[in-house]
């Protein structure tokens, strides 16, 4: 086990660069999620971590050791792919023991650590069985298992779950956790679904076009997202954002509907006001508006209705009896505003 | 109501299946014909290669007794087979096979690495290597062989098994093919294996050669009968018996005065059975769906 850190790493193909800047402190046993849109760099970090792709500049350190010129399997890491990335010829128990073989070890010695491996993932009865006699579950947990033997220092995941079915994909991840807290490996791990890094990670990194737009705990970042980015990426629903501006006490939307602000705000400057789905209830008296949508989902109900011009999302704890077209009125929790300026950074 | 709803589908299948079913008669009748036309010559070579009379051979030819032979016999086979003897064809069969083998070994390995080079090192002027490949493939065989003849009775090889072995072990097309085989295998493989420890060539050998088997198939077969029906060259580069392939020996041997039809013929099988077995043994690897589950989910 060792902890990763990243400082100033910069990567670019030919003259576009495609990491900017990028810095990450990462400690010895933690998990990490990298979070982002498609193409905002995440398999470009990872890879750089694992040394499949050259470092166009900064420095990255595993266990206090500098790895920009070191070579994958000097690294001390193992690597999941999205793909799996099995080899179609080698039983599961030549896969995993694929690497030990190539370090010299015994066969015996390959043997126990395969099967302590298999035990942890559940794997003993396939163990003679070739990747394409498994199921797509199946042939994940041997990617795992891959990664496992090894006893690495640090695990890498690039999206593992995304060619999972949704159901086996919530499997997977509770069991993807559930081996962290036995294992304790420093994990760094990529995903653009935001679910998945929010149960999963100890930290999470977001991500976008290249640069890191906010590192922290899960629920840091949903309460306190530094940006109006972080804020949309972070939370399903996505978080409700009005552009306006602060008019004798109030945020004006762009379209006249006045929205209160929280009690002693002072700042001038916020041009978006933003309100969680959650932090918005239905109200005796408050902002008017139109119900365009009703979803009750069972547990809660999701409600889309017309604030002016703009779709509004509530999500609602209790059944309510609203139906399209009919007038209420909602009214924001006000300690769960967030305001952003006009460059989108957060001011309260 | 409900009747006719159910027999209209019913009687379309009916013509439908009628339909198929004569279309299906016609093409298997075509099959047939075109199939009886490729093989009859080589079962009336079959047939001949059995009978020991060879004038009789002669007089067969152009009645359907070419086709039926009421007494069997080995004898020629014998005669040829041997290795010494006027009509001994066994030591120029031998020497094909020698020829064929190293070739062909020799030639997997070459090829297929130089594949692997290009599809998967990191190779500087990737492309232009490539084409220059391309570009050397066009280039006919026969318009460099005078050069090549001088070359090599200047280096005093002529007449050895080396000089008839040697020039053909690289080939570009054989390169191409193999580079276009591994490179259509998915980066990830090869990111794996590096992570884990192996080194290029490690990757090569047990991950890429084993996972190659149809292109290696391909690949035998193509350059076993190019090997093995080899004409023009060996017989600018050979003199002597000593290292003479199969197919200059009984071109030679239907150039002489008097032919004997019965042991021509029972050559004739000989030659043909070594390339047919090696088509056999490699052809189910034609065909392989093997690395598919390499990364589909
Ligand atoms: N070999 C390459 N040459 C040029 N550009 C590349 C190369 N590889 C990746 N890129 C670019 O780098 C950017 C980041 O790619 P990367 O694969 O890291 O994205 P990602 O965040 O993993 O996206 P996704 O969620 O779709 O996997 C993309 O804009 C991509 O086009
Ligand atoms: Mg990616």
């Amino acid at each position: 086990m060792a902890s990763v850190t990243i400082e100033q790493v910069r990567k670019q193909y030919g003259a576009v660069p495609v990491i900017q800047d990028v810095s990450i402190d990462i400690d010895d046993g933690e998990f990490v999620t990298l979070v982002g849109p498609s193409g905002c760099g995440k398999s470009t970090l990872l890879r750089m971590l694992a040394g499949l792709e050259d470092i166009s500049g900064g420095e990255i350190r595993i266990g206090g050791r500098v790895v920009n010129d070191i070579a994958p399997k000097e690294r001390d890491i193992a690597m999941v792919f999205q793909s799996y990335a099995l080899y179609p010829h080698m039983t599961v128990a030549e896969n995993m023991g694929f690497a030990l073989k190539l370090k010299g070890q015994d066969k015996a010695a390959i043997q126990n650590r395969v099967k302590e491996a298999a035990d942890i993932l559940a794997l003993g009865p396939l163990l003679d069985r070739l990747p394409r006699q498994l199921s797509g579950g199946q042939r994940q947990r041997v990617a795992m298992g891959r990664a496992i033997v090894r006893h690495p220092q640090v695990f890498l995941f690039d999206e593992p779950l995304s060619n999972l079915d949704a159901k086996l994909r919530v499997t997977m991840r509770a069991e993807i956790k559930d081996l962290h807290q036995r294992l304790k490996t420093t994990t760094v791990y990529v995903t653009h679904d935001q679910i998945e890094a929010m149960t999963m990670a100890d930290r999470i990194v977001v991500m976008r076009g290249g640069v890191v737009e906010q590192i922290g705990r899960p629920l840091d970042l949903y309460d306190r997202p530094v940006n109006t980015f972080v804020a949309t990426f972070i939370g399903s629903p996505a978080m409700n954002l009005f552009n306006g501006s602060i008019v004798d006490g109030r945020f004006v939307t762009d379209d006249g509907k006045a929205l209160p602000l929280p009690p002693g705000y002072s700042g001038g400057a916020a041009r978006t006001y933003g309100i969680r789905p959650e932090h918005l209830a239905i109200a005796e008296s408050g902002i008017p508006v139109t119900v365009g949508v009703v979803e009750p989902t069972g547990a809660e109900t999701h409600l889309v209705v017309k604030l002016g011009a703009l779709d509004t999302t509530l999500v609602i704890r209790d059944r309510v009896d609203v139906r399209p077209g009919q007038s209420v009125a909602i009214a924001p929790d006000l300690a769960k505003i967030h305001l952003f300026s006009a460059q989108g950074a957060r001011l309260n | 109501m409900s009747d006719i709803a159910i027999s209209t589908p019913q009687a379309q299948m009916t013509r439908t299946h009628s339909a198929v079913g004569s279309l299906r008669i016609v093409q298997t009748a075509c099959i047939l014909v075109i199939a009886l036309v490729i093989v009859s010559p080589l079962f009336m070579l079959l047939i001949a290669s059995l009978k020991d009379d060879r004038f009789q051979i002669l007089a067969d030819m152009g009645s359907f007794r070419a086709f039926w032979v009421s007494d069997p016999t080995f004898a020629n086979f014998a005669e040829v087979g041997n290795f010494s003897g006027e009509l001994a064809f066994g030591r120029y069969l031998l020497n094909s096979l020698i020829i064929l083998a190293l070739t062909v070994g020799s030639g997997l390995i070459v090829n297929s690495m130089a594949g692997f080079v290009l599809a998967w090192g990191s190779v500087r002027g990737r492309a232009l290597i490539l084409s220059l490949v391309i570009a050397l493939y066009v280039i006919p065989q026969e318009s460099i062989i005078m050069p090549l003849v001088i070359m090599v009775s200047r280096a005093g090889m002529t007449d050895t098994f080396a000089v008839q072995i040697v020039p053909w072990i690289a080939s570009p097309l054989y390169i191409f093919l193999f580079y276009q085989f591994f490179a259509q295998l998915p980066k990830e493989l090869v990111e794996a294996a590096q992570i884990d420890g192996a080194s290029i060539f490690r990757i090569y050998r047990s991950i890429f050669l084993p996972l190659s088997l149809p292109a290696l198939a391909t690949v035998s077969i193509l350059m076993g009968i190019e090997s093995w029906n080899q004409y023009l060259w060996p017989i600018l580069v050979t003199q002597t018996d000593y290292a003479r392939p199969i197919a200059v020996a009984i071109a030679t041997f239907f150039g002489q005065d008097s032919i004997y039809w019965d042991r021509a013929m029972a050559a004739s099988v000989l030659m043909m059975l070594p390339i047919l077995a090696l088509y056999l043994a490699f052809q189910r690897w034609f065909v392989s769906s093997f690395v598919g589950s390499a990364v589909k989910g």
